[in-house]
């Protein structure tokens, strides 16, 4: 409109329908991402508990085919084992995690929201795609739960194929359930697509005037890393599943020997995703830990630019090492060897972050609250996990530990526990600018102590199981390992606690936390735009587009 | 850049064809003002391109066998997609204001994406310039207004800018007044 318009434009208070369904403005639908995935999290969380109670004790106590027992199975009845209802757990335990939880809470709450506070632009650049982004996310959960509760194989509900969904077991399970299971996955690929899409549009073409793209803040630029990464692998995956898909139901032959198709094929494509999607897991976590340690340091991050550029090359790298899960499966020597230093060469811009992480710490005048102690919790647990990650890399030694538990110990490492450090520390760091009231300091301490213990408990004994050489995915197992069993299920028990302790500090907070009149709550190095609004930010942020002096603030630019 | 200046020399008024009038002959001024964009096209061509080419490495795994059918319209779609993304993002904000001062003529053209054209025309020695520091629609909204009709100037920039172009414009305005030479 050329026309002036003189008077100011205010809006009418939206109603909660329309405020939170019809939802077009980034911070409410980040809200709405982390509160679903949270929800999801909590099925999912709900399934270990369950699988660490059967896997406490030799036997099975609990998955029974008279029907599945809770709290009665302690007392050690007759149980015919039901492997099938254990299949199913372990099954959707990693399709929930892998595509229903971390992602849309790292990459699709934390991304959403601050992402384009943090470049500065006024939302993202496409706001209703991102509200079909996070609908079909919703309707990505809800088909996988239908799944979950579908008539599948073995005339049981559900399907027991691993998250994986390997061919021919994924083609010949029975039932509707697994076609619900590629629906999901489908759904919520799609989802994830466009929401890529949105956010690298808003990440290359909405950057505040001045900000160039060696100058972007390290959050922004793990989100668009990890856009990028979901843009390049994810269509991959769906012709993938599509093509199960049509295995399954119109005869085709893509993944089926007898009709020319190679099911080692779907391996390699499976894992042509599913590498990147590691990748796309923790490297949000990488930019929140960024900002997390150099504000309670009180000093700039080490190494601004190596630490892009890492993120970078580990973005890159994770395209071209996805056949390091497949070392058994019969690749030739030479295969192996490439696969094995290219996942080997991963271990270099890592480092680079980690010890940027602990050069930014030195000399820095630390303070410990609780998104530092998850920041050095994260350091901790993601380096043990790196580290063995090095172990599983060698083709030679990846023989003897190849699905077992050192397998399940290392990706629950860096994935579980480092992407969920990196989580809760961001959770921490942002709850008051996003709900404009502050955490209870000391139960978010006890909170970090309880889950950083009880998440070491259950996964530490896990590499002792690997090596003393108990194979992942089975309901049962030999005495032998009874002893880390029972260890680990104790820590799982605890983990679990600290995790209903974090819901309960969620609400507390939301209801009756103190109320931060501060923008820059911790301090004047949290520098990055979002703590130049109020808290919460208004619904409208940065119309005005904001001016270099505003965040221009590192030295080494 | 937001704001691109030309001024326009009288001994090379060629160089203003496309601007000359009717009446008024060479222009003076002509302002451009465009919101920003932080995405250039070499930097599209980049995106495009590396997409693209680690696009094509699944692709080649599975050339020569019928998975690569399977693959392909996937691939391709998601290319589209973001390359239909960029350029959408980038018409979006084609958002363009035209302001040409001749001696005593002076027109606005405010052009927004997919819409038509509207213009603004006046004599500036009748043109009063506005700037409202609080509460209109933006901080320091900067108004042009005659003929009976106030228009809005540069009301995407930022505050700062606008306050510069005020200062430019009420000299220009001056200057352009057609009593003077």
């Amino acid at each position: 409109m050329a026309d002036a318009a003189t008077t100011g434009h205010d809006h009418e208070k939206r109603s909660f329908f329309a405020r939170w369904f019809m939802s077009t403005n980034h911070k409410d639908i980040g809200i709405l991402y982390l509160f679903t995935a949270g929800a999801v999290g909590l099925i999912s969380v709900a399934f270990t508990v369950y699988m660490r109670m059967e896997l406490m004790q030799p036997g099975v106590q609990f998955m029974c085919a008279e029907g599945a027992r809770f709290l009665g199975g302690f007392s050690g009845e007759e149980c015919t084992p039901n492997g099938h209802l254990w299949n199913v757990m372990i099954t959707y335990h990693g399709i929930l995690m892998m595509f229903f939880v971390v992602i849309p809470a790292l990459f699709g709450g934390f991304g959403n929201y601050f992402m384009p506070l943090m470049i500065g632009a006024p939302d993202m650049a496409f706001p209703r795609l991102n509200n079909l982004s996070y609908w079909m996310y919703v309707a990505g959960v809800s088909l996988g739960v239908a799944s979950m509760l579908a008539p599948g194989g073995n005339g049981q509900l559900g399907s027991g194929v691993g998250w994986v969904l390997y061919a021919p077991l994924s083609t010949l399970e029975g039932g509707v359930s697994m076609d619900f299971a590629i629906f999901a996955v489908h759904v919520s690929g799609a989802s994830s697509i466009l929401g890529a899409i949105n956010i690298i549009t808003t990440f290359l073409n909405m950057r505040a005037p001045g900000m160039t793209l060696h100058k972007t803040p390290l959050f922004p630029w793990s989100i668009f890393i990890t856009a990028w990464l979901i843009l390049l692998s994810l269509p991959v995956l769906a012709g993938a599943i599509t093509m199960l898909l049509t295995d399954r139901n119109f005869g085709t032959g893509f993944f089926n020997p007898e009709l020319g198709g190679d099911p080692l094929l779907y391996q390699h494509l499976l894992w042509f995703f599913g590498h990147p999607e590691v990748y796309m897991i923790i490297l949000p976590g990488f930019g929140i830990i960024s900002h997390v340690i150099a504000t309670f340091s009180r000093k700039p991050i080490f190494g601004y630019l190596p630490m892009v550029y890492a993120m970078v090359a580990i973005g890159a790298l994770g395209f071209v090492v996805w056949a390091h899960h497949m070392y058994t499966s019969g690749l030739t020597l030479n295969q192996q060897a490439y696969f094995m230093i290219a996942t080997m060469v991963i271990a270099v811009p890592t480092g680079i972050k980690v010890f940027s992480w602990i050069a930014t710490m030195w000399q820095g005048s630390i303070t410990f609250e609780t998104p530092m102690l998850f920041a050095i919790g994260f350091l901790f647990v993601f380096t043990i996990g790196g580290v063995t990650g090095i172990v599983l890399s060698q083709a030679g030694i990846d023989r003897v530990y190849h699905d077992t538990y050192y397998v399940v110990a290392h990706f629950h490492y860096v994935m579980s526990l480092g992407a969920v450090f990196a989580l809760f520390a961001g959770i921490y760091y942002w709850i008051g600018k996003m709900s404009g009231r502050q955490y209870p300091e000391f139960w978010g301490k006890v909170h970090f102590w309880i889950f950083f213990i009880g998440a070491n408990v259950t996964f530490f004994p896990q590499h002792f199981l690997g090596r003393q050489g108990m194979p992942r995915r089975y309901i049962d197992y030999p005495d032998a390992f009874a002893l880390w069993n029972y260890v680990s299920s104790i820590g799982a028990f605890i983990s679990f606690a600290s995790f209903l302790l974090f819901i309960g500090i969620v609400f507390y907070t939301i209801r009756y936390g103190k109320k931060i009149e501060t923008n820059a709550y911790w301090g004047d190095h949290a520098e990055t735009l979002e703590w130049t609004l109020p808290n919460p930010p208004p619904e409208h942020t940065f119309e005005e587009l904001p001016t270099p002096d505003m965040w221009d603030k590192q030295p080494q630019h | 850049m937001p704001v691109g200046i030309t001024r326009f020399d009288d001994r090379a008024p060629e160089e203003s064809g496309a601007l000359l009038h009717e009446t008024h002959g060479a222009p003076r001024l002509h302002l451009v003002i465009r919101p920003h964009q932080s995405l250039t096209p070499p930097g599209f061509v980049w995106f495009i391109g590396l997409t693209a080419g680690l696009m094509a490495l699944p692709l080649l795994m599975a050339l020569g066998r019928p998975v690569l059918w399977g693959l392909l319209p996937f691939c391709l779609a998601a290319i589209a997609a973001i390359w239909w993304a960029l350029k959408r993002s980038w018409q979006d904000r084609a958002l363009r204001e035209d302001l040409v001062i001749w001696q005593g003529w002076m027109r606005l053209t405010h052009k927004a994406p997919r819409k038509a054209a509207q213009i603004w025309q006046a004599n500036p020695c009748w043109v009063r310039l506005r700037r409202i520091p609080k509460g209109a629609k933006v901080p320091d909204y900067l108004t042009l207004k005659a003929e009976g009709r106030e228009v809005e100037i540069g009301a995407f920039l930022s505050p700062g800018k606008r306050r510069d172009l005020q200062t430019l414009l009420e000299r220009e305005l001056w200057l352009a007044t057609a009593s003077r030479p």
